[in-house]
């Protein structure tokens, strides 16, 4: 394991305790702001430290509470990115990225070449960091933080400031040099997409806790609770109540509608329950639930509708009982559909794309 | 005419640029006034090779040094200090800071007095155990100054630490950098023009000191009579009258000046952005 972490802090009002662990993979640590993301790569590379808890880098204690271990930041030997960057305003790009090396100038801008060329970064050891492009100063604060071979990147929101074809390309170097350099990073951000892009394994910050530390997809699509489906863009959050047991799943009543859903779990009949449903995970039918085969079906009307280029986003009010819901449509099948000339619909709501999350107490 | 209107314009740049000349003028003119006197007179060679004179002005010049001196070791890691604390009642320290810098020079003299004087907290004892006495000494000179210059470098400093990013620092220590390393060739290249400016600040500010200086240390030809007191000296004696004291102010004005741009001249290039 190349990190392991656990780590309880208070700062003022601000409590704060989490715990997970990364070895050769991307780790995105995923929330709001304020949620304790930033403060957790504080504590790892020892500029905050934790009240209490243990930290585990490439096998070496650099905290640990009981046995009173705190190693500096200078001890810790991890890559360590801020969002702002803070590259060396006075130094050239060469003594920028080499400023974590040890030796005579010249041995350490020798020692600096390679990385400089696969960060794209040739011809550029001369320049001042005023005088280059975002892009350019990202691989630059990425080149400092990987110069001194560390086995661990930290990487706060790099790419927040860029814009969206910048962070693209970058987002693409970043899993390149990964796979390249079997790098471990914990990467924090803010952007559903660039968790969905980037992470390995996703850990879920509400309120200084971890709600959820998973497989990406097992995050995306099995949220545990209500909360972090709303945080992961789960857009259709439905609140029911068990009213059955079947073999492959429950029967869940939501506003006079029962839906049946596909889970291993069994909730007591009667103990009120939450179905997430991705909104590009519910199917547009002609027909009407009479003259259909299938389950979950729905006769709804749109409502609302936003066309957002590559996907159109309905709003569906259902003609009897039922909840309102949300789809996604690519608009290529939105044209095919005609969508567009027709309002009244059938949706489906397939049993397996329906997550079943009990209704567990949350403190966040 | 409303506020829209392009007049407006012509009129605020008429009266903008005739204050700004004004305010130049005001400043130019008692400088023109010393050179003409000083020029009428024809003493100024006389007096710049006089040896009292010439006494003065190195005494001036070597202590006002030696107080920057002072001010910048002493001053620098406080300055760096107030600039990073978070404690609580650090508005009271700034104000503690800045308290030298509003006080009339003659209360930080007569406030020398009670801590370093022959009766003073410090002065009392010490001259009861070693007889020595601060008084009338070079030493005194210096103290007055550094308590009445050195604010000025704290402060500008104070700024200057501030507006360095501490996550330039943070990452510096990340990348392996010791504290010192990191002030060294992080922090300090960063604030360079503030420090800089503090010292040239400080430095002019102990040139100019009189009134403290006055009162702790008098006005002892050769050991306490810096320039500004050779020229109150000067100015109330009769031997040289106002015209000595108009050639001794143009001699310190220009060794100022020389001092002050050889500084800048000398001092490390700014570093490139």
């Amino acid at each position: 394991m190349t990190l392991t972490f656990d780590a309880q802090l208070r700062l003022g009002p601000f409590e704060y305790n989490a715990a997970f662990e990364a070895d050769q993979e991307i780790v995105v640590l995923f929330g709001h702001s304020g949620a304790g993301k930033s403060v957790t790569l504080q504590a790892i590379a020892g500029l905050v430290t934790p009240q209490a808890g243990r930290i585990e880098v490439a096998r070496r204690v650099v905290f640990d509470s009981v046995s009173r271990v705190n190693l500096p930041p200078q001890q810790r030997g991890v890559g360590y990115v801020v969002q702002e960057l803070a590259l060396f305003p006075h130094m050239t790009v060469a003594d920028n990225v080499a400023f974590g090396l040890e030796g005579a100038k010249r041995d350490r801008h020798a020692q600096i070449r390679p990385l400089l060329s696969r960060l794209g970064l040739d011809g550029f050891e001369e320049r001042m960091p005023g005088t280059l492009s975002g892009g350019q100063r990202q691989r630059v604060a990425l080149g400092r933080a990987l110069a001194r071979d560390v086995p661990l990147l930290l990487l706060d929101e790099p790419f927040s400031a860029l814009d969206e074809s910048l962070r693209r390309l970058l987002r693409a170097e970043l899993l390149r040099l990964r796979a390249e350099l079997g790098l471990t990073v914990v990467f924090v951000t803010h952007d559903l997409r660039e968790a969905h892009l980037l992470a390995d394994r996703l850990a879920v910050f509400d309120g200084g806790r971890i709600l959820q530390f998973d497989r990406r997809d097992e995050v995306f699509r099995h949220p545990r609770s209500r909360r972090i489906a709303e945080l992961v863009g789960v857009a259709n959050v439905l609140g029911g109540r068990v009213i059955g047991h079947r073999p492959d799943g429950v029967t869940v009543e939501v506003d006079g509608v029962a839906l049946l859903a596909t889970t291993d779990q069994r909730p007591a009949v009667g103990s009120e329950v939450d179905l997430a449903i991705r909104a590009e995970r519910v199917n547009l039918r002609r027909g009407t639930v009479a003259d259909t085969d299938g389950v979950n079906l729905l006769e709804a009307e749109i409502v609302e509708e936003h066309a957002y280029g590559a996907t159109h986003t309905l709003w569906l009010e259902p003609a009897g009982a039922g909840p309102r819901i949300e789809v996604e449509v690519p608009s290529r099948p939105y044209e095919v559909l005609g969508v567009a000339g027709k309002r009244a619909w059938l949706l489906e709501l397939p049993p397996d794309d329906l997550h079943v999350m009990a209704r567990a107490p949350e403190s966040g | 005419m409303t506020l829209r209107s392009a007049r407006t314009d012509v009129v605020a740049l008429t009266l903008v640029v005739a204050l700004g000349a004004a305010f130049v003028a005001y400043f130019a003119l008692p400088f023109l006034g010393l050179a003409d006197r000083a020029a009428s007179d024809g003493r100024v060679w006389d007096l710049a090779t006089d040896t009292a004179v010439r006494s003065a002005l190195w005494l001036s010049l070597w202590t006002a040094g030696l107080s920057t001196v002072i001010a910048v070791a002493c001053g620098t890691p406080v300055a760096y200090w107030l600039a990073r604390t978070r404690i609580r009642g650090r508005s009271v320290l700034d104000a503690l800071v800045d308290l030298p810098i509003v006080l009339p020079p003659t209360v930080a003299g007569v406030a020398l007095l009670t801590a370093f004087g022959g009766r003073g907290l410090l002065g009392e004892p010490l001259a009861d155990l070693t007889g020595f006495r601060f008084t009338f000494t070079t030493a005194a000179v210096v103290m007055a100054q550094v308590l009445v210059a050195a604010p000025f470098y704290v402060r500008t400093a104070r700024s200057g630490f501030a507006a360095v990013d501490p996550q330039l620092e943070h990452v510096a220590y990340t990348l392996g950098a010791s504290r010192t390393e990191t002030f060294l060739r992080i922090t300090l290249p960063q604030a360079r023009g503030a420090l800089l400016a503090g010292i040239v600040l400080c430095w002019a500010r102990a040139m100019g000191e009189l009134g403290a200086t006055l009162i702790f240390a008098g006005s002892l030809e050769g050991r306490t009579r810096t320039m500004p007191l050779a020229i109150i000296d000067a100015f109330e004696r009769t031997s040289l009258g106002l015209a000595g004291a108009v050639s001794m102010s143009l001699i310190l004005l220009v060794v100022a000046l020389a001092v002050l741009v050889l500084f800048r001249a000398v001092a490390p290039a700014e570093a490139r952005r």
